[in-house]
Order: structure tokens, then C-alpha cells, then sequence
């Protein structure tokens, strides 16, 4: 038959091996990107779990503990939500890095529970996810390395631009702002920013 | 071809290889479908990323850091000014062109001569031409809303500040541009033998003290645009028509590169050189005439039964030499953040040059100032050798930030230890661009506090706020020096420092013979070196003579001037009208009339010359509603050029101010900038389309291997 010629049966290996390389290239691309999503939530929960561990014994050493010996950042304050069970480690926002691990004290900010204005940024997709659920009213509770403790209540979110954001230069209360991107279900970057500002409820 | 060649061997591969190119086809049919409805739905995520309006949020959403973005209004600005004697008629054209598919209200925040008087207002929209007519502020603003809801186009002329004011637009259809022609009466200033005017063409980003009403500090705010990131926008240009009655020489504009045309007789035709400037500086013209400047000039003008009377008149040049005082000298120095880059250089300078002006009988002290203040002395010192150098390394080390707390600082300089101390003379020398907007407080302090003191103020950069430099300066019975460039300082400060010595001409009253007269300003100036006493006037029937009579070098003078030797003058009754506003105003703040007196005062002058003054504003409305019913009107605040030599970060990017300050808290706190982190990773988006395409392609592997087997 004619598919047995020599120079036909070369032509036609190599018109096979065309969509041979082009479904292998499709399927390595696809699981490098499946991997690389992975990745993210995966070090998120991890890290998490670690500093659990490396808030407890600061907490019991009285002073930062690193989570893992080459970090960059140490634990700072553990943020929780009761109504919606959340509970995260802060962490102190040393570079962009310390993101992928934990919710973020971010830089210029005042320390939490203290007069002036303490903002806390986290991924909309891995820590911070629960903002969307976050409702004026709800309590937030951080509790510091120190075991300083303190509440705060929601007074409502807003959607900003990241360019158009400014905390109040003389602030007389306490206030914790928690910041994320927005939309919650987009996928692509951009400059808009959820926040949900936090005022101290007084002690009772 | 190999369909029908695979036909004849057998039924059986023909079927399976037909339903293997069909599953292969229908997964990359799958495939293609999948990924474009990945990328479809980030697509749509993307849209969704910018809302239509910015979700506001009070104190949360601020003016931006980077500087505010062009608006899709475009302005474009055309001065003509008209130079008559000493009159200068100016007509402002503002061309709002709407580049964008909405309708649009435009607002724009400008600044004018504060003695000039507002008095036309034309708006072309289309090829109608609608005039404004002067109302009550309120009722103005009334008509003006109703007819902006009502679809129809509109313009609006509002006083803020008696050199800043607002121009609102409303309903400028896509695509459309509408023509505002405001028209102003200003005079022409002279000094030491110059004449001169000056045409404000940008407001700088002015500071309001904690507890100012946060509606009247959005007012006089604007948004600023970065010039690092933007050019230059609101271009302008300028054409004066100079016929000042006699051979002017020696036309300068210090600012601007112009071009001069010569007319018939002693007219000049003044163009900008390059055709247009971006609104970013103050322009200036001056001249000097070629004979010898005349003791007096007297114009008049006849408007309904009335005559007005506009009178100059220079005290004759001091001819022994006089010995300067010995005095008591208090410079008080803005060091703020609006005054960063070249002004602060000025202003350093300037005081330099005064401290090594004085003489070691005298006595000084340096205040500086922004959100704080300083006094280098407890109290005034001798200006010994030691002292001054001590003054010098002081001024060097001053670096311009924070705010402009000016009020403080007048309060400081005012104090007197020794009142009764006659022998001395004591100066208060206030060198700032006098960025804020509680203007009022300032005036009232200083009226009260006064004492013996004179405040001389000195304007320093691209953009100073004249008004409250000229009423400082006569509340305070001083002078106003402008420097605008570091040029400037030598000749202006020693013109200055001159000037400090004494006042020339003191004690000045003015008499008629024959008829009454109402004569603005009420209460005459001291004259210093150079300046003529510029005297306005309204009464039923102008004849006869006045004489002015005062001190001048401690003996008495006095000047007979003939009213026959009047020439007509043009706008003098709106120079009238504006300085008895000025009068009013200045007489509420001193506390010498009650606010509703100086209201309705105000008012009605306002209403009688059809003049926007704080109490009225000029509207004009378009009859045919043009904006569609339905459609929705976008609002714009046209942002401002920063004025040449002002630093944009020492203003808006501040760094944020020591954390424990012990004010309280206010409703207008101007905010620190926040970079809030980027926080999307995104992983879902990768994860799903990684999946997608390894799904394929081990598909497709499957289906070709399965294939080879069977072959």
C-alpha cells in the first residue's frame, strides 16, 4: 500500500509528531499553572499553621518568635472574627513577600490598639476572603504578641482607589482598617481596594 | 482521499477513524471554548473593576496623591485687556469644551485682581447669546440649580474670596463647547514713578486652619494637577490695548516673554510671544512714562446722575535727607510647605538682605512659622554684630513644610513690650504668599491688635494671595511689596527697606469746597516712599475743589486740586462701588459696623453696579432645555496648574506629620496618603486555566495514542 513507502511513512511520523509535542507542551504549561496556583492557597494554609505555632510562643516568650528560621517577618497580633470564625496571624509587613503567608501590618501604620490608624492588608483570594462576608456591627478581636488585647467594632466598608486613600493625619482613637483588592471575584489586578474601617469599642 | 482509500480496505477503521477525528475535533472545539470562556470571564471581571462613580466614603476618599487627573472639560482662557488712563478693562473668555459622551456641569475655581469689579457676564452656547443678570448669592444660586435640573444650560459667577472666585457651567452637551465672557473693572497701580497691573491666573492650593467650615474650605479648594505627570493646562492668552494717555517706555512683563506692537499716537498692542501660557503664573505689565509722572491726575465719569471722581495724587519727593528712625523690627517668616522651592529661596533672601540692612541702635526678632512656630529672641534684641550673624545661620537652616498657621504668629509679632516707647518706630515685616483661607481672622487680629505696630507684607512667589496682603498692609497702615523671582529680591527689598524707614505723608484728610462727596477709602492710608494716595469719589454734582492735607515729614502740607481739570475716565463709578465694598468689609472685620450691616451694605451695592461681590453673584440661564430628559449630568472640578516654583510633595505628599499631636479632632482634616498593598494573587485564575489546558492536553495525547495503537 502506499502509507508503507519509506518517504511517505516519514512525512506522515512527523505530521504525527507535530500534535504530539504541541498536546505535551499544552499539558506540562497546563500543570505548571495548575502548580503554580496550587502553590499559593497551599502556603497560605501552611504558613499559617507555623505561625500559629510561632504566635504561641512568643506569646509565651513575651517577644517575637520567628515561624521559620529564614522569615522575614515575625508574628505580630492574632486578628479573629467570631461571628464568621475567622482567625488569622498578623504578621509585621516587612516586604511584599510576608503577603503569601499571612494578613499584613502594613507599613506607616500605627501598632494595633494604639491612637492613630493600623491598616491590615491580606490576598481577597486566600486570607482576606472572608472581608466580602464582613458586615457593619461585626466584632474584631487582636490580640497582640504582648497579650495586649483589643475590640473593635466594623463601622462599614468602602471601595477605594488605591491612589485616592488617606488615613486621618491626626487621629484620637484607636482605628483598624482592613484592606483588600476588590472585586472579591475578579481575576485580573487593578486599583481598587476594598477597606472596612474599625473603631475601638471601649473598654468594658 | 484517504477516506475513500481506507473505504475500499475495510468498514471497520473507516467508522472508528471518522469518530476519533470527530471526539479529537469536538475536544479542541472544548478547548477553544473553554479558554475563551476563561478569558471571557476575566474580561468581564475587568469591566466590573471601574464603577461608574467612586463609591464616596466622607473622610476615606481624598484629593489624590498623585495629583489630580485632566478633566474630559477643557478649558481655554482669552484676556483682553483694555488700558485706559488709569483703568484697566479686562474681558475674561472661558471656552469649556466637553471632550467626553456625557453632559457635564464644570467647575472652575479662579482667581482676579481683588480690586477689580465683576460686573458682565455672557454666555454663548450655540449660537445663542445669553447675558447674566446680578442677583441675590442665594436667589443666583437658586435659578442657577433650577436650571440645571431642568436640562437647560447655565452659568453661575460666585465670589469666594474678593481675588477668587467660581465659575459653574451646567449642562455642556457631549462634544459641545460653551463660551463664558466675564468682564472686570481694575485699576491701574503706581508706584515710585511705575505703572502697573497685574493679572492673577491661578490659585495656589490654600491652607485651612483646623476648625475653618469644612464647606467653605472646599471653596476655595481645587484639584491640583502634578506637572511632573501633566502639562500644563487652562492655556491662556493675552492681548493689552495700552493707551495710557501718554508715551509709556520702559514696558516690562518680569514673568512673561511678550511682544510689543506700536499703535497710532500712544497706544501699544502687548501679545504674549509664544502665543498662549499655561495658567501657572501671575502676569504682570508695568511702564513708565517718558515725561515726568504729574502730582496729579484726576479723572471723572458721569453714570445716571451721578458724578465719580478719581483722584491720584503723589506727595512731592522728600528733598532733605532724612534720618531713619531707630526702630523695632519684627520679620516674620512663612515657612510652610506651599512655600517650598523657589519661594522659600526668595524668602530667605529677602530676610538676609533685611537683617543685614539694619543698623545696631535698632531692634529685631525672627519669628518663623508653618504648623508651628518659633520666635529665635524671647523678645527684641539689639541687632549687634553677634545677633545678626546668629539671625543669618537662623534663616539659612529654615526648610519649608507643614502647614500655614499664620494666625499665631501675627499674634506673637504684635506683642508690644513697650507701647509707650515713642522714640521707636515699630515694624512688623510679614514675608509669606499668604496661602490660607481664614483671611477674616487674620484682618480681625490684626485690627484689634494693632497697638503702634505697621505690618508690611511681602508677597513672595508665582501666585500670592493679594487680597490678603493688601488688606493686611493697609489695616496694618504698611506697604505691600510682591516679589516673584529671586531676581527680584534685591531690588525689591531695598526698595522696601527704603520704603521702612517712615512713612512720607501722615495724618491725611481731604476737604471739599463746593458739594458733598462720598470718598472711598473712608479711612486715608499713611503714603510711603513712592506711593500716591488714590482717592475715589461720588457725588450729585462734582465742582469746585478739594484740597488734601496732611504731615509730610512732620510738617504740615497740604494740595489744592481743581475738579475742572478732570478728564473722563472709564469704569471710575465701579471702582467706587468695589472700594466702598472693600470699605464695608474691612469695617466688619475691624468690628466698626455688624455683619448685617456690612451685608446689606454690600448687597445693595452690588445690585446698584452690577458687581459680584460676596453677597451677589452674576447668573445667566439658557431659556430651551438642551440636556435630554433621562440623561444623566456628570459634575467636574476643572483642576489647577501648581504655581511655577511651588514643590507638588511638600504639599500633597507631605509625609505624615509626628503621630501624637495634641489637637483635637476635626471634620476637616486634610489626611495622610496610604499605599494600600496590592492583595490579589489570583491563584484560582491559574489554577482553572491550568487545568483547562493540561486537560487538553492529555486529551489529545490519549486520542493520538490510541490512534497509533490501532494503525
Amino acid at each position: 500500500m502506499k502509507r508503507t513507502s519509506p518517504a511517505n511513512g516519514k512525512g506522515g511520523r512527523r505530521w504525527r509528531a507535530l500534535p504530539t509535542a504541541g498536546f505535551m507542551t499544552l499539558l506540562i504549561v497546563g500543570l505548571c499553572l495548575v502548580g503554580q496556583g496550587a502553590v499559593i492557597p497551599a502556603k497560605a494554609l501552611l504558613a499559617q499553621v507555623l505561625l500559629e505555632r510561632a504566635f504561641a510562643r512568643s506569646q509565651s516568650t513575651g517577644s517575637p518568635v520567628k515561624a521559620w528560621p529564614w522569615a522575614d517577618t515575625v508574628p505580630v497580633a492574632r486578628i479573629s472574627v467570631p461571628r464568621l470564625k475567622v482567625s488569622e496571624i498578623i504578621l509585621s509587613g516587612g516586604s511584599g513577600e510576608a503577603l503569601a503567608f499571612g494578613p499584613t501590618l502594613v507599613p506607616g501604620s500605627a501598632p494595633i490598639g494604639r491612637t492613630g490608624t493600623a491598616v491590615v492588608a491580606a490576598h481577597r483570594d486566600t486570607h482576606f476572603r472572608f472581608m466580602q462576608d464582613l458586615r457593619p456591627g461585626d466584632v474584631v478581636i487582636v490580640e497582640s504578641v504582648t497579650g495586649d488585647r483589643a475590640s473593635f467594632r466594623i463601622q462599614g466598608g468602602y471601595v477605594v482607589r488605591n491612589d485616592r486613600f488617606a488615613i486621618a493625619s491626626r487621629a484620637v482613637a484607636p482605628v483598624l482598617i482592613l484592606s483588600t483588592c476588590w472585586p472579591f471575584d475578579a481575576n485580573t489586578r487593578g486599583p481598587w481596594r476594598y477597606v472596612a474601617v474599625a473603631q475601638a469599642k471601649p473598654r468594658a | 482521499m484517504t477516506l475513500s482509500l481506507a473505504a475500499r480496505r475495510s468498514p471497520g477503521p473507516i467508522s472508528r477513524l471518522r469518530k476519533d477525528r470527530a471526539f479529537l475535533v469536538a475536544g479542541l472545539w472544548a478547548a477553544i471554548l473553554s479558554v475563551t470562556m476563561l478569558s471571557f470571564a476575566s474580561l468581564a471581571h475587568a469591566r466590573q473593576l471601574a464603577p461608574d462613580n467612586e463609591v464616596t466614603s466622607g473622610s476615606l476618599l481624598l484629593r489624590a496623591r498623585d495629583g489630580a487627573t485632566p478633566s474630559a472639560v477643557q478649558l481655554g482662557t482669552d484676556m483682553d485687556v483694555t488700558v485706559t488712563g488709569l483703568t484697566a478693562r479686562v474681558k475674561v473668555v472661558q471656552a469649556f469644551r466637553n471632550t467626553s459622551r456625557d453632559w457635564v456641569e464644570a467647575t472652575y475655581l479662579y482667581p482676579l485682581p481683588e480690586d477689580g469689579a465683576v460686573d458682565s457676564l455672557k454666555m454663548v452656547v450655540g449660537q445663542r447669546v445669553i447675558i447674566g443678570e446680578i442677583n441675590r448669592r442665594a436667589a443666583a444660586r437658586e435659578i442657577y440649580e433650577q436650571a440645571k435640573a431642568e436640562g437647560r444650560a447655565a452659568g453661575l459667577v460666585e465670589q469666594q474670596r474678593p481675588n477668587m472666585f467660581t465659575n459653574r457651567v451646567a449642562n455642556i452637551g457631549p462634544g459641545e463647547t460653551v463660551l463664558i465672557e466675564i468682564e472686570y473693572q481694575a485699576p491701574v497701580r503706581r508706584l515710585a514713578g511705575e505703572y502697573g497691573f497685574r493679572l492673577p491666573l491661578v490659585v495656589g492650593p490654600r491652607y485651612a486652619p483646623p476648625g475653618a467650615s469644612a464647606a467653605d474650605a472646599a471653596a476655595t479648594r481645587a484639584p491640583v494637577l502634578d506637572p511632573r505627570r501633566h502639562a500644563g493646562v487652562n492655556p491662556v492668552s493675552i492681548t493689552v490695548r495700552l493707551n495710557p494717555g501718554f508715551a509709556p517706555t520702559g514696558i516690562v512683563s518680569p514673568y512673561h516673554a511678550i511682544q510689543i506692537v506700536e499703535g497710532a499716537g500712544s497706544t501699544r498692542t502687548i501679545t504674549l510671544k509664544e502665543g498662549s501660557a499655561p495658567s501657572n503664573r501671575d502676569f504682570e505689565l508695568r511702564w513708565r512714562s517718558a515725561e515726568n509722572a504729574p502730582g496729579v491726575e484726576l479723572f471723572r465719569q458721569r453714570v445716571r446722575a451721578d458724578d465719580y471722581l478719581m483722584a491720584l495724587v503723589s506727595p512731592p519727593e522728600s528733598s532733605r535727607r532724612r534720618t531713619p528712625p531707630v526702630r523695632e523690627l519684627v520679620f516674620v517668616i512663612d515657612n510652610s510647605g506651599s512655600m517650598s522651592g523657589d519661594s522659600m529661596r526668595q524668602a530667605k533672601e529677602s530676610l538676609k538682605l533685611a537683617l543685614r540692612s539694619l543698623s545696631p541702635a535698632d531692634r529685631f526678632n525672627v519669628i518663623r512659622f508653618d504648623d508651628s512656630m518659633t520666635e529665635l529672641f524671647d523678645k527684641p534684641v539689639l541687632a549687634t554684630r553677634e545677633q545678626i550673624a546668629l539671625a543669618l545661620r537662623y534663616a539659612d537652616q529654615l526648610e519649608a513644610s507643614g502647614g500655614t498657621e499664620m494666625l499665631p504668629a501675627l499674634r506673637a509679632a504684635l506683642v508690644d513690650d513697650t507701647p509707650e516707647d515713642a522714640g521707636r518706630v515699630r515694624q512688623v515685616i510679614f514675608l509669606t504668599d499668604g496661602s490660607i483661607s481664614n483671611e477674616d481672622q487674620m484682618l480681625a487680629a490684626l485690627g484689634a491688635n494693632r497697638g503702634r505696630s505697621r505690618v508690611f507684607m511681602v508677597g513672595i512667589g508665582s501666585a500670592p494671595n493679594t487680597f490678603l496682603m493688601n488688606r493686611m498692609a493697609e489695616v496694618g497702615r504698611g506697604a505691600y511689596t510682591h516679589i516673584g523671582d529671586t531676581r527680584e529680591v534685591i531690588t525689591r527689598m531695598s526698595a522696601l527697606l527704603e520704603r521702612l524707614t517712615r512713612p512720607v505723608l501722615t495724618d491725611l484728610r481731604v476737604v471739599t469746597h463746593g458739594g458733598d462727596a462720598e470718598f472711598a477709602p473712608a479711612n486715608l492710608p499713611d503714603l510711603y516712599e513712592g506711593e500716591p494716595l488714590v482717592l475715589l469719589a461720588r457725588a450729585s454734582n462734582l465742582r469746585g475743589s478739594i484740597t488734601v492735607s496732611g504731615m509730610l515729614d512732620g510738617r504740615p502740607w497740604s494740595r489744592r486740586v481743581n475738579l475742572n481739570q478732570a478728564v473722563e475716565g472709564v469704569g471710575v463709578a465701579k471702582l467706587w462701588a468695589r472700594r466702598r465694598i472693600t470699605d464695608a468689609e474691612v469695617g466688619q472685620r475691624l468690628g466698626q459696623i455688624s455683619a448685617e450691616e456690612a451685608a446689606r451694605t454690600i448687597a445693595q451695592l452690588g445690585l446698584d453696579f452690577s458687581i459680584v461681590t460676596r453677597e451677589t453673584s452674576l447668573v445667566a440661564v439658557d431659556r430651551t432645555p438642551s440636556r435630554p430628559q433621562g440623561a444623566s449630568l456628570t459634575e467636574e472640578e476643572l483642576p489647577l496648574n501648581l504655581p511655577a516654583g511651588w514643590d507638588f510633595d511638600r504639599i500633597f505628599g507631605a509625609p505624615a506629620p509626628d503621630g501624637d499631636r495634641s489637637s483635637k479632632a476635626e471634620t476637616d482634616d486634610p489626611g495622610v496618603p496610604f499605599d494600600l498593598p496590592q492583595t490579589a494573587t489570583a491563584w484560582a485564575l491559574s489554577m482553572w486555566s491550568g487545568l483547562g489546558l493540561a486537560l487538553i492536553g492529555g486529551l489529545g495525547l490519549m486520542i493520538l495514542r490510541r490512534r497509533r495503537r490501532r494503525l
